[in-house]
């Protein structure tokens, strides 16, 4: 993970030659000294790498307009080019004091416009189908919070049908080849919705709900990142969507949908059970956790937090990420298995969840140990007078290492 | 106002030969308020400048109307509104546009008496307005209207308030005319000064009539 | 010779109680002041040469200012989670970088050469409101100096340039960085908005004889359609400043979402002032290669009319183009269709300019000084820019590249490709006009190329960062994310900070040639053979800029003084008729006598500084408010009971014609 990019040699690996050559394809097209041509192993967030027809629209329109925009340049430049040779100081007279040629001007007006309308006429036509609504089949709702994204399922026939109420954050799972319209607003300022390799990016702002459609052709992770400024963590505040197989998501569904266990009598989970309870459940919900008097445990996290709410945690380890997507639940090995693997393989993988081999319990721990070092947050109490003392952010709960470690056992358990 | 004063050079010409043409810089001679416009360099600054307070009042009322029925459970609009009153004040802010074009063009005629008492009166109904628009805030605020009650609270208050600073500064000015025509300095010739402050006076009265129509006459 | 009658030299202060009365003092204790060397010339000087040359050296100084945040931030993003700058100093970092760079360096030295030049370039003595030209200065110097004082007192503002509501208030932004930013900008809004009224009124009102609108130099034609931005854009900007400052220090609701607020009608301001800003930072450096490229390609621009035409439709159109900043925020596609649409239109002007610039050159006698050199750097870099933009005119695929260092790539190509490479020209270019020496040309090379050089790697790598999906103002990024090919983030990040460092040294070669050039010899009049107006008089000018006003006959006026077409049948032969020094002699010979120049003055910067402590004690305490409003109050009375020209018994002898001002000056 931290190998010095200078070690880095852009030599491809068989298994990424064949996506190469397919880019290489597209490249030479739109090639023409383009940098963003045929790359392997490109970044998680890729914007010439579509994985879905709204993320296709858009890439079938901008390939020809960098193509275009490309030749234009080319052009301009060569006869810049040209000029400086061909006219400098080789004590010629002063030249023709000429004013202008209005003729040929008004055709290089012309000229340009007449290309612009070629590109203008397919641009408002991915506009309008790209904000199509009706054909949705699945409708799930995000809301940004400083700094993670809630991601929830109401009840519907969509999506397959979702009986009861789904609550997680961070990730985002939904079935492939099923046009899904996320529905999006914010609890605070204005975030960003934008994974890449679906679709172009959507503001989430407060007091408005926004649309925006993912669809995905082949199963695997797809990275995204808040893309409006947001303040100070902004950098920490990550998503990604999961796209499954339809069976896959139906066994997603029932993960997350079963009923609490509380973890074996006298386990360090157990302990853990508590110590959640005592510290964590004011803010963190845990559906089904009860307390030692029998009672249901519901967070209020709106007496705690400013923004007014905090990630659910029921099915933590479930997702592989954590903290706005920010850091892996995975170690660096389970991490590339699960992110890595082919789409036959991945909804298997990405299913089992977080094992104890797997769990990346370093930054977990750091995690619990000081949230805000790892993610500033403004949580020191002295900078939160304005918010009448309300924390934005997880703050340090000083717990002690023997906590932390039954809060790791106990956690290891929600899935 | 400025005069032109360039004198022929009494230097005799030089031996380099001047091309036809070249040598006049004298054909502007004599022609008073030369400008290249013909208008003088204050009143197109004062018609600049005001052109600018179009989008600054542009804005504001902009966000005004954006936010004109968002009061939530607070009071609003319907329950506030005396528009008899504001009619009357409106009334007066309109008499002293008329008021001030009898100043200037008292001034004009170097009529110091005229000029004076113009001035006074239109320094005086716009104190008036003012005056008027205080109470009306106060009224309001005692209904439960504060600045930060709801939204159309603040963008009404921001709104009729910058108005309220414009027709102050316009007050300010015309009293300083005032000061300014014991010297005799705003008379005749330069009675520019006095039309410049009228420019500033009318177009104040004019963004009233756009907010009074806006703000008070148009339902919400 | 020209007679230029000046006060005596006395005392600047008056005894107090009315001891000494004369005929100026007499409407309080002040008498004008009257030095003409040491700061006090420079302090309360009218001069727009003068301030003009504040101006620039101002300018100039935040330009290293806002350099250096720049080098923190890309040190900080030179390597995976970076750990130089805390998130909460970097967010601060490029909220101040974008506000100095624009508001603080690139709009004030656009204000420097449109105060120096225009008046010379119109063939007048001065602005057509000097006191208000010294107001606009002092005003811009100390809003410049009020914004960074944040630094020292709580932290600057950390909430972007775009100071998006609802994350600039103060829940979300606890420090008074964003009051200081907001009143700050306020104050630098008065002086755009000033300055703007003055130079209008400037180029419309007093130009030379025989100068018509369609005679008018490109640059003074660029710099006033640049001042009717400003006029239209800055009162915008405004509102929606007031507006966050009642937000955040009265406690009003306009941006409060639990209330009913709509964050976007922040955006919608914004963009309305910030889009038209975009071409109020571009044509001043526009105006100027198109009057160097002229120059050094020894022919007339080609196709006047379309470029003065141009711009100014871009200007208008500049006005109708704002919610192209906001394709992903939300609005209908109806509003992103049209949006989209018209922003595509605004790339015809545009191109207009680029192709005139090429056929400028095509067929001239090419002389690549510096200033060329920069001018034709500012046509490949701004090319690349445009096309660029072209690409996110294109809504859906802007939809991919908003918010990444894609667009970061884009606007610093269109901004200091298009920009800051026009200014340095007109630096070059206008140095030796300016100061009476060249600048040395090697040394202006070396400048030149590290820029250029430096600017390629630092913005280059930055289409491929933003492409592969790095959005901005992350004050880290993540290694996991990079990738592993040829485009992977690390290796391209490590370019682009490494390009910065180059660029950095780049523009202190900048600094060195003005070190090194400090005791060249007097330039000679007229060094570049060049055409317009402004050459028609000494370098640097006399403080009445011309002996004699020119009558203007031709676009290019000095060119055709000089050379005279002796080409028969239709073949042209131009013969140097006359050289620079001898038409600028004629004029001398033929002076004008009693020219009288506006005195110097101490209201202006004596109300900016009320500004600054008003602006202090807006934050502060309402005490220091009042002690802000009282200074402004008295200055306010004290400039307009003085006249513009000191009273004839201040003249040494009194002029014999009474002392009437000439007619380029005005009261006020």
């Amino acid at each position: 993970m931290s190998n010095s990019p200078l070690k880095r040699h852009p030599l491809r690996s068989a298994s990424t030659f064949k996506h190469m050559s397919r880019r290489t394809r597209v490249g030479l097209v739109a090639g023409l000294g383009l940098l963003v041509a045929g790359c392997a192993e490109d970044a998680a967030q890729d914007t010439w790498d579509p994985a879905g027809p709204n993320a296709q629209d858009i890439h079938n329109l901008q390939w020809p307009v960098f193509l275009i925009a490309g030749v234009v340049g080319v052009i301009v430049l060569t006869f810049v080019a040209i000029i400086i040779v061909k006219f400098r100081d080789r004590g010629q007279a002063i030249p023709e004091q000429t004013h202008g040629k209005p003729a040929l001007e008004i055709g290089l007006t012309i000229l340009p416009a007449l290309i612009l309308i070629g590109v203008a006429i397919p641009t408002v036509g991915t506009i309008m189908a790209l904000n199509e609504t009706d054909d949705t089949e699945c409708i799930i709702n995000v809301t940004g919070q400083q700094w993670w994204w809630e991601i929830d399922y109401a009840q519907q026939d969509g999506c397959g049908g979702i009986a009861e109420p789904i609550v997680t954050s961070g990730q985002m799972i939904i079935p492939i080849d099923t046009p899904v319209l996320v529905r999006g607003t914010s609890r605070d300022v204005i975030h960003s919705w934008w994974i890449p390799r679906l679709n172009g990016k959507k503001d989430m702002v407060p007091g408005r709900v926004h649309a925006v459609r993912l669809q995905a052709d082949e199963p695997g992770i797809y990275a995204g990142q808040c893309t409006e400024f947001c303040g100070l963590s902004h950098a920490n505040m990550r998503m990604e969507v999961v796209a499954l197989t339809p069976e896959d998501f139906e066994t997603w569904k029932a993960q997350q949908l079963a009923p609490y266990e509380s973890p074996a009598a006298g386990t360090l989970a157990a302990t853990g059970e508590a110590t959640f309870i005592a510290q964590c459940s004011r803010c963190h919900q845990v559906n089904g956790l009860e307390d030692a008097a029998g009672e249901l445990v519901i967070s209020r996290p709106d007496l705690q937090v400013y923004s007014g709410a905090a990630p659910n945690l029921t099915t933590l380890m479930t997702r592989n990420t954590f903290a706005g997507a920010s850091w892996d639940l995975l170690t660096d090995e389970c991490r590339a298995d699960v992110w890595e693997s082919d789409p036959d393989t991945f909804g298997e993988k990405y299913l089992a969840g977080v094992s104890a081999e797997c769990l990346n319990s370093v930054q977990l721990r750091e995690w619990l140990r000081n949230a805000p070092a790892m993610k500033p947050m403004y949580a020191d109490p002295a900078q939160l007078d304005e918010t009448d003392g309300l924390v934005r952010g997880m703050p340090n709960l000083a717990l002690s290492e023997d906590q932390i470690d039954e809060l790791v056992a106990y956690l290891l358990e929600r899935k | 106002m400025s005069d032109t004063t360039v004198e022929p050079s009494a230097t005799p010409e030089p031996d380099v030969v001047v091309p036809a043409g070249y040598d006049d810089g004298q054909d502007h001679i004599g022609l008073p308020h030369h400008t290249t416009t013909g208008l003088s360099n204050t009143k197109l600054a004062m018609w600049l400048f005001l052109g600018s307070e179009c989008l600054l009042f542009g804005g504001l009322i902009s966000t005004y109307m954006l936010y004109r029925n968002r009061q939530g459970d607070a009071i609003g609009p319907d329950q506030l509104w005396d528009i008899p009153f504001t009619s009357a004040t409106s009334f007066i802010l309109l008499m002293s546009s008329l008021t001030m074009v009898l100043a200037v063009s008292a001034a004009k005629r170097k009529d110091e008496r005229g000029t004076r008492l113009w001035l006074t009166v239109t320094a005086l109904l716009g104190g008036l307005f003012l005056a008027g628009q205080v109470y009306e805030f106060t009224v309001f605020y005692r209904e439960g209207l504060g600045y930060t009650t709801s939204l159309f609270s603040s963008s009404f208050y921001t709104l009729t308030g910058f108005h309220g600073v414009h027709v102050a500064v316009g007050i300010i000015m015309l009293l300083s005319l005032v000061g300014m025509l014991a010297k005799g300095r705003i008379l005749g010739d330069k009675a520019e000064t006095v039309e410049m402050v009228g420019l500033y006076w009318h177009f104040v009265d004019v963004v009233w009539i756009v907010i009074f129509t806006l703000v008070y006459l148009i339902p919400a | 010779m020209a007679i230029i009658e000046r006060p005596t030299e006395t005392p600047a202060l008056a005894g107090a109680g009315g001891a000494v009365v004369t005929p100026s003092s007499s409407y309080g204790y002040f008498r004008r002041p009257v030095q003409t060397t040491g700061w006090k010339s420079w302090a309360f000087t009218v001069d727009h040469k003068k301030i003009g040359i504040m101006y620039g050296v101002v300018a100039m100084l935040f330009f290293f200012v806002g350099g250096f945040e720049a080098l923190l931030i890309r040190a900080q993003l030179a390597q995976a989670d970076g750990t130089i700058l805390s998130a909460d100093k970097y967010n601060q970092m490029f909220t101040m970088h974008a506000t100095t760079m624009v508001f603080l360096f690139v709009m004030p030295l656009a204000s420097a050469f449109a105060n120096y030049m225009m008046p010379l370039q119109i063939g007048a003595r001065d602005v057509a409101f000097p006191r208000l030209n010294a107001l606009s200065l002092w005003t811009f110097v100390f809003g410049g100096i009020f914004i960074n004082t944040s630094w020292i007192l709580g932290g600057a503002a950390d909430g972007g340039w775009f100071m998006y509501a609802p994350n600039s208030s103060v829940p979300f932004s606890p420090t008074h960085g964003v009051d200081f930013w907001v009143l700050g900008l306020l104050m630098t809004g008065i002086a755009s908005q000033v300055g703007a009224v003055n130079l209008i009124v400037t180029a419309l009102n007093m130009r030379a004889p025989g100068m018509t609108l369609m005679k008018m130099p490109i640059f003074t034609w660029m710099a006033l359609v640049v001042q009717f931005l400003l006029l239209f854009a800055i009162p915008v900007i405004t509102v929606a400043l007031f507006l966050l400052l009642f937000q955040r220090n009265f406690d009003a609701t306009f941006f409060s979402v639990a209330d009913g607020a709509d964050p976007l009608l922040w955006q919608h301001l914004f963009w309305l002032f910030g889009h038209p800003e975009v071409y109020i930072i571009v044509l001043p450096a526009f105006g100027i290669i198109s009057e160097v490229l002229p120059t050094f390609s020894r022919k007339p621009l080609f196709g006047y009319p379309f470029v003065v035409f141009s711009g100014a439709a871009i200007g208008l159109v500049g006005f109708g183009v704002w919610a192209h900043h906001m394709f992903a925020a939300g609005l209908g596609p109806i509003s992103v269709a049209v949006f989209s649409v018209a922003t595509m239109a605004i790339a015809v002007p545009t191109g207009v300019k680029i192709i005139n610039w090429t056929l400028t050159m095509w067929g001239g006698k090419l002389w690549f000084s510096t200033a060329m050199l920069f001018a034709i750097g500012l046509i490949v870099q701004f090319t690349i820019g445009g096309l660029s933009g072209v690409t996110h005119a294109v809504a859906p695929s802007d939809t991919q590249q908003t918010d990444t260092y894609y667009i970061v790539a884009h606007f610093h190509y269109v901004i200091f490709g298009g920009g800051v490479l026009g200014l340095f020209a007109g630096i070059y270019y206008w140095w030796p006009k300016v100061f009476g020496k060249m600048l040395n040309e090697k040394w202006g090379r070396w400048n030149f190329w590290l820029m250029i050089i430096g600017m390629n790697l630092t913005f280059g790598p930055m289409h491929i960062i933003g492409l592969q999906g790095q959005p901005r103002r992350m004050y880290v990024w993540t290694e996991n994310r990079a990738g592993e090919g040829f485009f992977n983030l690390g290796f391209w990040n490590l370019v682009s900070s490494i390009g910065s460092l180059v660029l950095g040294i780049g523009a202190v070669l900048f600094l060195v040639n003005v070190w090194v050039s400090r005791k060249n010899p007097p330039a000679p009049a007229d060094p570049w053979d060049a055409r317009s107006l402004e050459w028609i008089t000494t370098s640097p000018p006399k403080e009445h800029n011309f002996d004699r006003i020119p009558t203007v006959h031709a676009l290019d006026e000095f060119f055709h003084r000089k050379y005279e077409d002796v080409g028969v049948d239709g073949q042209h032969d131009y013969k140097k008729v006359r050289t620079g020094e001898e038409i600028i002699a004629m004029e001398e010979a033929n002076a004008e006598s009693h020219i009288h120049m506006p005195s110097p003055s101490y209201w202006p910067i004596i109300l900016a500084f009320g500004m600054l402590i008003i602006a202090y004690g807006v934050i502060y305490s309402v005490l220091m408010l009042a002690a802000g409003a009282a200074i402004a109050v008295l200055a306010l009375f004290g400039w307009a009971l003085e006249p513009p020209t000191a009273d004839d018994s201040e003249f040494d002898p009194p002029s014999s014609d009474g002392g009437q001002p000439s007619k380029e000056l005005a009261h006020v």
